[in-house]
C-alpha cells in the first residue's frame, strides 16, 4: 500500500440507504494520486458521463489525496466533484478547512455518492462506522444555523452542509465547511441538494490520518516552515489575506470594474483593500487545519446598516464582485453580502456577476424595475443588491432568473446579455482580467472546469508571486499584457499547478515553498519516489483526462474561446488597450498539449500518458 | 553624462529626478517615511562592499537622500535588500519590485500593508530611479 492512504473509499447509494468500502490498487493512485484527478478517473471508469448532473445519476464525489492528514503545511484540502449542473461539464471544486483530516482520520481518502434519499438526510462517517439519519429539523436552515446545531450534537464533528441555495437547487449553490471553507463554484451545492443530503459529518479519532513521521518528512516539514517563514507571499497573505491583491490588482489591470467595462477606479480598490479591512474590520487571522499562514479573515462590523457580527470575513474574489463589479465603494456591504453568500450558500464569483449582469442591464433599460419587483438596481445600491442574493438563494422573484448563473440568466433575458457576460464554457470568470494578463485569459480558455483561476498557478508566475525555474524554464519577469511566450507559461504553470488538487495542498502554500520542499515531502509520505520530470507528466495526465471527459460531453476547439467583452479593450486602467492574441496563444498551447483542430488530445499523447481507456472512447 | 550608481552625487540626482517629476507630488501625498535600499556586495561585478542608501519621503517631499552607514539604513521605516544584480534589474525594469520581494529576491523590513496600500507611489519612484542617467559599477547594458 502506497504512503499516504488511509487505503479504502466509501461508496454510499442514498437511494438504497446502503453503503459499502472500496479499494484502489497502488498502479491507480500513483498514476492518478488523489483529489479531483482520481475522481475525474473514477468518473470515468464507473458512471454514465451524459445524466442529468441534477439526476441521482450524477455521483458526487469528496476525495483527499495522500498529503492529507500528514500535518503538512496547507494539506487540509479535499475536492468535491461532480458533473456541473451550471456548465454541464467537469466540476470540481477544492476547499480547505477541517473536513479532509478528519475524513482520513476517520479512515476513508474518499466517498462516492450516488442516486438520492427520499427525504432530507444526514450522512455521518466516523471510525466506528456509517450512518444516514433523517435530516428534516434542518432543511430549510441556512448553512451557519445548520453547522451550529450538528456542532451542538457533536462538538468534535467536521461538517459539509448545503444552504437553502442547494436545496432549491440553484445552480450557483456552495458546499459549506464549518462557515469559513467553501466548496464554491460549478453548483456543487445543487449536486448535494439534488441528493436531499444536507449535511455530511465526519468525525475522526484515529491520533494521526496518516503515517508520515520518517527523517526525509521531518526534514522537508521543516523546511517548509521555514521557507514559509521567509516568505512575502505568505506574510502579505497572513497580514492582508488574498484581498492584498486590490490594491496591487487595480496597478497592474487585474481587478475587474463595473461588470468588466472599465478599470483604474483606485480610490474604488483602497476602499476595498485588505489593508483597509485590516486596518477597520479584521478580528482576527484564521487558518485551515495545520496551516501556519492563516490568510483567512474573521471581520466584524460593529455598526451601520450593513453591521455583521463577527465571523468569516471575504477574499479578494467577493471584494471584487461584490465591490468594483458592482461600483460599491462600501466594504461593509461587501462583509454582508459574504456572509448572506455563505450562509445561504452560493458561490460569490457566480452570484455577483449575475447581479452585475443584471445592473448592467438595468441601467440600459433591458430590465425594468417592475420585472424587479420595484428594487432599483442602479450601480452601487447595495440594499437592493443583499436582497437580489436572498431571492437568488430562494428562487424569488428576479432572483430565480440569477440562481442558475450569469450565463443561463443572460440566455432568459436575451437582447444584450449575453455579450455582457465572462465566462468560458458556462462559467463566470473569477476576478482576473484576461486584459491586463493575458496568459490568464488562456488559462480561462483552456480549464476544464470552465473560466478558472484555481486549476493551474498562472495566477502566481505570470503575476510573479512565484517563480520556479528549477521546474520548468521561467522569465524572471512578465509583462501581463503580451501575449508573447505565454502558452508556454500557462502550459508548464497547469502542470505544476494542477497537481495541487489532487495532492491536496493549497495553491498559496504551494506558492511559498520550492518545489523541492513539495517534491520531498509528497516523496516521503507516498514513497513513490517522483522527479519533478514524474510530478509535471502527473500534471499533463490529469488535465488530459479531464479535457477527454469534457471532450467525451461535446467540448471541442470551439469552445476554447475568450467571450466579446473580455476581448474588448479597456480604455483606462493597467490593462488599457490591450487584449489577449487568443489565436497565437491557442495555436502555440494546442501544439504543447498535442491536441488536435477538434481539439481533442492526440491519441499517441493519450498513449504516452497511459490513458488507453479513454483514448478508445475518444477515438472509436 | 552617466553618473556613478549608488554614489551621493547620484543620489542628489535621484532627488532631483523626483522633484521635478510633474506626477510625483500628488502620487506620493500619502506616504510618509524614510526608505533604505541595502544593496549586498557582489565583487564579480564591481561591488565589493555593501552600499547603503537612505532617502527620506514625506507627502509628496522629499528630504535627506544620502549614501549612509548600516546604522543609518537600519533605522528607516522600510529597509530593502537585496543582491546588487537584483536592484540592477529592478532600475532597469527588468525585475518588477514588488515581484521581487514575493519571490524572495528581494527583502523588506517594515510595514507591508501600508507598502500595498501605497503601491502607486513605490511604482513611481522605481519608474524615476530608471530614468537617471546612470553608470552601473559592471557596465550598462
Ligand atoms: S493559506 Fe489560507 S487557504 Fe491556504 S491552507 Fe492556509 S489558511 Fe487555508
Amino acid at each position: 500500500m502506497a504512503g499516504g492512504y488511509a487505503g479504502k473509499f466509501l461508496r454510499v447509494n442514498l437511494t438504497e440507504g446502503s453503503w459499502s468500502d472500496f479499494t484502489l490498487g497502488d498502479d491507480i493512485l500513483k498514476m492518478f494520486i488523489g483529489g479531483s484527478c482520481l475522481a475525474a478517473k473514477l468518473f470515468l471508469d464507473r458512471y454514465p458521463l451524459d445524466a442529468d448532473p441534477l439526476s441521482p445519476e450524477n455521483p458526487l464525489m469528496i476525495m483527499t489525496g495522500p498529503m492529507v492528514g500528514s500535518g503538512f503545511p496547507g494539506t487540509s484540502r479535499f475536492s468535491v466533484c461532480a458533473r456541473s449542473p451550471q456548465t454541464g461539464i467537469w466540476a470540481e471544486s477544492a476547499c480547505g478547512g477541517t473536513f479532509g483530516p478528519d475524513l482520513k482520520r476517520a479512515g476513508y481518502d474518499g466517498v462516492v455518492i450516488e442516486g438520492r434519499s427520499n427525504g432530507p438526510v444526514i450522512l455521518a462517517i466516523d471510525d466506528s462506522g456509517v450512518s444516514i439519519s433523517d435530516a428534516s429539523s434542518l432543511w430549510g436552515k441556512d448553512i451557519y444555523e445548520a453547522t451550529d446545531e450538528l456542532k451542538t450534537r457533536d462538538k468534535s464533528a467536521k461538517v459539509l452542509v448545503i444552504g437553502p441555495a442547494g436545496e432549491n437547487l440553484a445552480r450557483i449553490a456552495a458546499i459549506g465547511n464549518d462557515k469559513g471553507h467553501f466548496s464554491g463554484r460549478a453548483g456543487l451545492g445543487a449536486v448535494m441538494g439534488s441528493k436531499n443530503l444536507k449535511a455530511v459529518v465526519v468525525r475522526g479519532t484515529s491520533a494521526k490520518a496518516v503515517k508520515a513521521d520518517g527523517e526525509g518528512f521531518k526534514l522537508a516539514m521543516k523546511t517548509a516552515m521555514q521557507e514559509i517563514k521567509d516568505s512575502a507571499l505568505a506574510e502579505g497573505l497572513h497580514m492582508m489575506g488574498s484581498d492584498a491583491n486590490m490594491d496591487l490588482g487595480m496597478v497592474t489591470g487585474d481587478v475587474p470594474v463595473k461588470n468588466w467595462t472599465s478599470g483604474g477606479e483606485f480610490d474604488l480598490a483602497s476602499n476595498l483593500s485588505g489593508p483597509t479591512m485590516r486596518e477597520k474590520y479584521l478580528t482576527k487571522a484564521h487558518a485551515c487545519t495545520n496551516c501556519p499562514i492563516a490568510c483567512k479573515r474573521v471581520v466584524k462590523v460593529d455598526d451601520g446598516p450593513f453591521a455583521t457580527a463577527e465571523g468569516p470575513g471575504p477574499e479578494y474574489e467577493t471584494c471584487a464582485v461584490f465591490g468594483t463589479m458592482l461600483m460599491n465603494p462600501d466594504l461593509t456591504a461587501v462583509i454582508k453580502a459574504n456572509e448572506l453568500c455563505n450562509r445561504y450558500g452560493m458561490d460569490t464569483i457566480s452570484c455577483g456577476s449575475a447581479i452585475a449582469l443584471a445592473m448592467e442591464l438595468y441601467e440600459k433599460g433591458e430590465i425594468t424595475k417592475d420585472r424587479l419587483g420595484g428594487l432599483d438596481l442602479s450601480w452601487g445600491n447595495m440594499d437592493a443588491v443583499l436582497e437580489l442574493v436572498r431571492q437568488t438563494a430562494y428562487r424569488e422573484g428576479f432572483g430565480d432568473i440569477l440562481a442558475d448563473g450569469a450565463v443561463h440568466a443572460a440566455r432568459r433575458l436575451g437582447g444584450s446579455a449575453m455579450d455582457a457576460v465572462v465566462h468560458v464554457k458556462g462559467l463566470e470568470a473569477p476576478m482576473h482580467d484576461p486584459r491586463g494578463f493575458h496568459g490568464m485569459g488562456l488559462a480561462y480558455m483552456m480549464s476544464n472546469r470552465g473560466a478558472c483561476h484555481l486549476q493551474h498557478f498562472v495566477l502566481a508566475t505570470e503575476q510573479g508571486m512565484a517563480s520556479w525555474p528549477q521546474l520548468f524554464d521561467m522569465k524572471d519577469d512578465y509583462e501581463g499584457t503580451t501575449s508573447v511566450g505565454k502558452a508556454a507559461l500557462v502550459y508548464n504553470s497547469e502542470n505544476y499547478g494542477i497537481l495541487a488538487n489532487s495532492l491536496s495542498i493549497c495553491h498559496y502554500v504551494a506558492y511559498s515553498i520550492r518545489p523541492e520542499t513539495l517534491r520531498d515531502a509528497f516523496n516521503a509520505i507516498t514513497g513513490f519516489g517522483f522527479d519533478f520530470a514524474d510530478l509535471l507528466s502527473t500534471g499533463m495526465r490529469d488535465w488530459t483526462l479531464k479535457r477527454g471527459f469534457n471532450n467525451l460531453l461535446g467540448i471541442t476547439s470551439k469552445d476554447d474561446v475568450l467571450p466579446k467583452r473580455a476581448m474588448t479593450a479597456l480604455e483606462e486602467g493597467g490593462a488599457a488597450g490591450s487584449v489577449p492574441d487568443t489565436a497565437l496563444l491557442l495555436k502555440e498551447y494546442y501544439a504543447l498539449r498535442a491536441l488536435d483542430e477538434r481539439g481533442f488530445p492526440k491519441a499517441e499523447m493519450l498513449v504516452r500518458l497511459g490513458l488507453d481507456d479513454l483514448k478508445s472512447r475518444l477515438y472509436q | 553624462m552617466p553618473i556613478k550608481a549608488m554614489t551621493q552625487e547620484w543620489m542628489d540626482a535621484y532627488k532631483a529626478a523626483i522633484q521635478a517629476d510633474p506626477d510625483y507630488k500628488s502620487i506620493a501625498k500619502d506616504w510618509e517615511g524614510s526608505v533604505s535600499l541595502v544593496v549586498n556586495p557582489e565583487p564579480a561585478r564591481n561591488v565589493p562592499e555593501p552600499i547603503y542608501l537612505f532617502m527620506d519621503y514625506w507627502h509628496g517631499d522629499v528630504g535627506d537622500f544620502v549614501v549612509c552607514d548600516k546604522e543609518k539604513a537600519d533605522s528607516a521605516k522600510f529597509v530593502m535588500t537585496g543582491d546588487y544584480a537584483r536592484w540592477k534589474q529592478v532600475a532597469y525594469k527588468e525585475l518588477d519590485a514588488t515581484k521581487a520581494l514575493l519571490q524572495g529576491k528581494l527583502k523588506m523590513k517594515g510595514d507591508l500593508p501600508y507598502v500595498v496600500r501605497n503601491i502607486k507611489t513605490v511604482n513611481k519612484v522605481i519608474d524615476i530611479l530608471g530614468k537617471v542617467d546612470t553608470l552601473w559599477p559592471d557596465g550598462n547594458k
